[in-house]
């Protein structure tokens, strides 16, 4: 496994989409960023810092 | 040995396509929360 090459990015970014099939996966990839954002916000509403803080 | 497949199934040339209209879709949206970052600290900086 050791002799496997070692990546160099970013020009090798494009190969996650060998293993990665955006397909099946880009939509989950995009709702998980839309859960995270959500999160965020939430927490900073929540620690007050909304719109009128 | 026959062409290698790739896990995911997407050819090289899939693969590098696919990931051009990523970048450009994911500049994006860097951009704009950037740009909505620079809005909240202009109207309400938060530190």
């Amino acid at each position: 496994m050791s002799d496997v090459a070692k990546p160099k990015n970013p020009e090798d970014d494009w190969k996650i989409w060998l293993v990665v099939n955006p397909a099946t996966w880009l939509m989950p990839i995009l709702l998980t960023v839309l859960a995270v954002a959500i999160a965020v916000h939430w927490v900073v509403f929540a620690v007050g810092l909304g719109w009128g803080a | 040995m026959a062409d290698m497949k790739s896990l995911s199934g997407l050819t090289e040339q899939q693969a590098k396509e696919f990931h051009e209209q990523f970048k450009v879709t994911y500049t994006a949206f860097v951009g704009l929360a950037a740009l909505a970052h620079l809005f909240v600290i202009a109207a309400n900086p938060w530190w």
